[in-house]
């Protein structure tokens, strides 16, 4: 097997909470608002329903081909020529994945805090650390998961409480006025987030105690559930109905806390923590798009393709969007798109048809013997 | 190809080299030992060769190093009786041995290898007559610095003593603490020239065996020169040699030896250096001191967190300084922004330049302090606190906030027990303060993973760097977040190996009803 290391399913767990919520913290709030206004902490409950899904048939998969990631299954399930096909797609799906959290990385750190410093050396740092994380292997990616994660949940709660004396929860009433509807178009661009659960497959097969990838999966999805509501409704009870006119309403709830003239202002710092969160998160990602490719080339070791992915990250990180409002127009219509389609529907095709398959083959087994 | 193999070949020659003849056996030709002797022992003043008779027939030589054997002893309880001999003389090595010999501590030797080894660790050798083995005498006795309390880990409660450059001293505090026969001390030798005694010390059923194979095979694997100071070995058997982070324990302290040889760790002992090597080290053990372990464990818990607390500022605290005055102004409260703007005003440098002038001249003048002999070092004093103080300040060059950092992040770096760890952090602080200068807070954050990712990837003898913490270990992690009364601790760390894991009877929290009912 091209990975050595093991990891325990908690560590899995660990690694996907900030997977999911690290990018999610700043561009949910903005967009469940635009759409379902005053229900917007709904939204993340309905998205859930996709990360419950998706962590469900990752695991049904991986029980099916336990010591194969979605790259190679798909070659069985399908046959090689389309399971390369459906590789290949897995590939440019986790290169968009990454350009846009890079992308999302950088226009935030540019955007609100170094404003006079060029993209590419933000994102080239970044993903130079993120490269040395890689190449450790996915046992250096989980302790360090285990190092940041606590630090950050801990920071995001103490917010959370020091925002508490500013919150109008009336805010959020009357809820539902319009009816369930603006809430499950508010939830549409969630899935994309949720969606994200996919990269387990990639995780499973070097879990130690496999019997809990299932339990711990489904720990995580609750817990970026929790996360993003919480979320919503801390934005949603500050600002009420202006959430819709700010770009990172968490960032400008950060600005708004101040602590007897002493604590105030720590938006840069909250926004370091955020930066370790988000490493998390494109280090496991970059290790997805690694250890991915080496196993539809067939390679021994995935470490020599990490730099010159990097190198390519670089360029697509800066080429496709040429700014932050043509990003979030992607961000908001084509990627939860692509996003629902790539990660949940098609891995859900996939475990259908290899039921189907492991069925017929019992089946005629069943027949022969008789 | 045949570079490989001529270097194979050339580090083969290179390794007899010094060795010649020396695993010939002894023969029974008494003139033809002693040649041989004399002549590996060329140009050697300080070894002495003693020929005398026993009883007046018998040929009989004694070899011995000037200054390391006891000369008083070699007279009283060999030469003397030996000589003595009037009646029927003893022929035999056998007779000799049991019955005119009076020291204490006699060994066989049968090798001119084995002469050599005894002879230069101070025991006299007795060759004889017609036989091919001799008599190693254990009188060796030399001048050595008595158990003194250790300088670089002092404590105000628990023992005072230290290790010393003597091994046998060394292994008797290890065996006063330890009476069980479990405590297990391997002999090895490293060194070509040097021909160093290393002890492995374990003890049996707790350390795991895998460990112990280990430890031995990379010690056997050593082949240099000589081996001066436990740095040499420490380089020669980490795990991963280009880091900045020490994998190994380097301790003066018998009872952190001890302490850490429960917790199921082996320790490397050398002959010279007063101290001592213990493996697997992590992180965490080398932020811990024997006191924690000594005093009452609420206190013993809040200096851990003190400890940590200053552990983390020691790398930080300048950078910090250097982010938040070049780039986030905004995150320093406002009185305290304008005095800091008002005392930078008259500094022609940035803050990195000035933070960077600054610390590196503290490092030097610690550096000069370590250095210089003691009456030296009270002008050296007296001149750094006048430059890393208001002579900075007044002449234009630091600014009083500056001043502050540098000397809290002196007194963090001290605040770190094992000397080993601390430095790591000293040549960290460096780049962390060109990030933040060049970045800013995410400067220093990015520096922050890379050290983590770092961490990470580092092992100690199997032993992944961050536990319990990274990976998470459940059962072991309030031995890191809280250092716990004594009376809970049940559980042993886990480490390698995992077999006997309670430490101690469970339940013996005491108070007044206790075993009453």
């Amino acid at each position: 097997m091209i990975e050595k290391g093991k990891i325990s399913a908690s560590q899995m767990g660990i690694m996907m909470y900030p997977t999911i919520v690290a990018t999610a913290l700043l561009w949910i709030p903005e967009a469940t608002a635009t759409k379902a206004g005053r229900d917007m902490w709904i939204s993340p409950i309905l998205a859930s329903l996709a990360g419950f899904l998706t962590v469900y048939v990752a695991v049904r998969l991986n029980k099916m081909y336990p010591k194969e990631t979605i790259i190679q299954y798909s070659e069985h399930i399908v046959g090689r020529i389309l399971g390369k096909c459906i590789g290949f797609v897995y590939l440019l799906f986790f290169l968009q994945l990454e350009w846009i959290v890079m992308r999302e990385y950088g226009e935030v750190m540019v955007g609100q805090f170094l404003p006079r410093t060029p993209l590419i050396v933000i994102l080239g740092s970044m993903l130079l650390i993120c490269a040395f994380a890689v190449r450790g292997g996915l046992e250096v990616l989980g302790r360090a998961a285990q190092f940041f994660v606590p630090l950050f949940i801990l920071v995001f709660g103490a917010i959370t409480l020091l925002l508490v004396p500013d919150l109008e929860p009336e805010n959020m009433l009357p809820v539902l006025e319009k009816g369930i509807l603006p809430a499950i178009l508010g939830a549409v661009e969630p899935l994309k987030w949720f969606g994200e659960f996919i990269v387990i497959s990639f995780m499973l097969p070097f879990l130690t105690d496999r019997e809990r990838g299932m339990t711990w999966g489904m720990i995580t999805v609750i817990a970026t559930m929790v996360t993003m509501a919480v979320i919503n409704l801390v934005v949603l009870w500050l600002f009420g109905e202006i959430t819709t006119s700010l770009t990172y309403p968490l960032v400008e709830a950060v600005r708004y806390i101040s602590m007897g003239d002493f604590l105030e202002h720590i938006e840069s710092l909250v926004m370091t923590i955020w930066v370790a969160g988000t490493f998390v998160k494109i280090a496991v990602i970059y290790y997805v798009l690694a250890l991915g490719t080496a196993q539809w080339l067939n390679l021994a070791d995935y470490r020599p393709v990490v730099f010159p992915i990097g190198m390519l990250l670089i360029v697509t990180c800066i080429w496709p969007t040429p700014n932050l409002a043509d990003l979030a127009v992607y961000l908001k219509i084509i990627a939860p798109i692509i996003g629902i389609f790539i990660q949940t529907l098609l891995p859900l095709l996939l475990l259908i048809i290899a039921v189907i398959r492991k069925q017929v083959a019992n089946g005629g087994r069943a027949m022969q013997k008789g | 190809m045949l570079d490989r193999k001529w270097f194979r070949k050339s580090k083969l020659l290179h390794h007899r080299q010094p060795s010649t003849s020396q695993q010939d056996t002894l023969t029974t030709d008494f003139q033809e030992n002693l040649r041989v002797l004399r002549s590996l022992y060329t140009n050697c003043s300080d070894v002495i060769f003693r020929p005398f008779l026993i009883g007046g027939k018998k040929k009989a030589v004694i070899v011995y190093i000037e200054g390391l054997s006891n000369i008083e002893e070699i007279d009283r309880s060999v030469l003397g009786p030996l000589m003595d001999d009037a009646g029927g003389a003893e022929t035999t090595v056998r007779a000799i041995f049991e019955k005119k010999v009076t020291a204490a501590k006699v060994k066989e030797v049968k090798t001119f290898a084995d002469c050599i080894e005894q002879i230069s660790s101070g025991n006299p050798v007795l060759l004889f007559e017609q036989e091919n083995r001799g008599l190693s005498l254990g009188l060796a006795k030399w001048e050595k610095r008595s158990v003194e309390e250790p300088v670089a880990e002092s404590v105000l409660r628990g023992p005072r003593e230290g290790f010393t450059e003597t091994m046998t001293v060394n292994t008797s505090l290890l065996r006063r603490k330890i009476h069980s026969p479990q405590l297990k001390i391997l002999s090895l030798k490293v060194g070509r020239y040097s021909r160093t005694q290393v002890m492995i010390v374990y003890i049996e059923g707790l350390a795991d065996k895998t460990l112990i194979d280990e430890v031995k095979n990379r010690l056997q694997r050593i082949d240099m020169d000589g081996v001066l100071e436990s740095g040499y070995i420490e380089e020669m058997i980490e795990d991963n040699p280009l880091s900045p982070f020490p994998q190994v324990i380097n301790t003066e302290r018998p009872d952190v030896v001890v302490a850490n040889l429960l917790e199921g760790r082996v320790a490397i002992l050398l002959d010279g250096p007063p101290s001592a090597l213990i493996v697997p080290a992590t992180m965490f053990s080398l932020l811990q001191a024997a006191e924690d372990y000594y005093q009452r464990f609420m206190i013993g818990t809040a200096i851990r967190w003190l400890r940590y607390m200053f552990f983390i500022i020691s790398l930080l605290l300048p950078s910090l300084y250097v982010a938040a005055i070049t780039f986030h102004q905004e995150m320093v409260p406002t009185t305290l922004l304008i005095s800091m703007a008002r005392s930078r005003e008259e500094i022609p440098f940035p803050a990195l330049v000035e933070a960077l002038f600054m610390e590196a001249t503290f490092e030097a003048l610690r550096e000069a302090g370590a250095r210089l002999p003691k009456q030296v070092g009270a002008a050296v004093s007296i001149v750094g606190s006048l430059i890393i103080g208001q002579a900075a300040v007044t002449a234009g060059i630091a600014s009083s906030p500056l001043v502050m950092v540098v000397s809290i992040t002196g007194i963090a770096s001290f605040s770190v027990p094992r000397y080993s760890a601390g430095i790591a952090l000293r040549l960290l602080r460096f780049p962390m303060m060109f990030l933040a200068g060049i970045l800013g807070l995410l400067g220093v954050m990015l520096g922050i993973i890379a050290i983590v990712v770092h961490l990470c990837t580092l092992r100690s003898f199997g032993v992944p760097y961050l536990t319990p913490m990274a990976p998470l270990i459940p059962r072991d992690i309030k031995y890191v977040l809280i250092r716990l009364p004594w009376w809970k601790m049940n559980t042993r760390p886990r480490l390698t190996g995992d077999e006997n894991k309670h430490r101690q009877a469970p339940g013996q929290k005491p108070g007044p009803t206790r075993g009453t009912e």
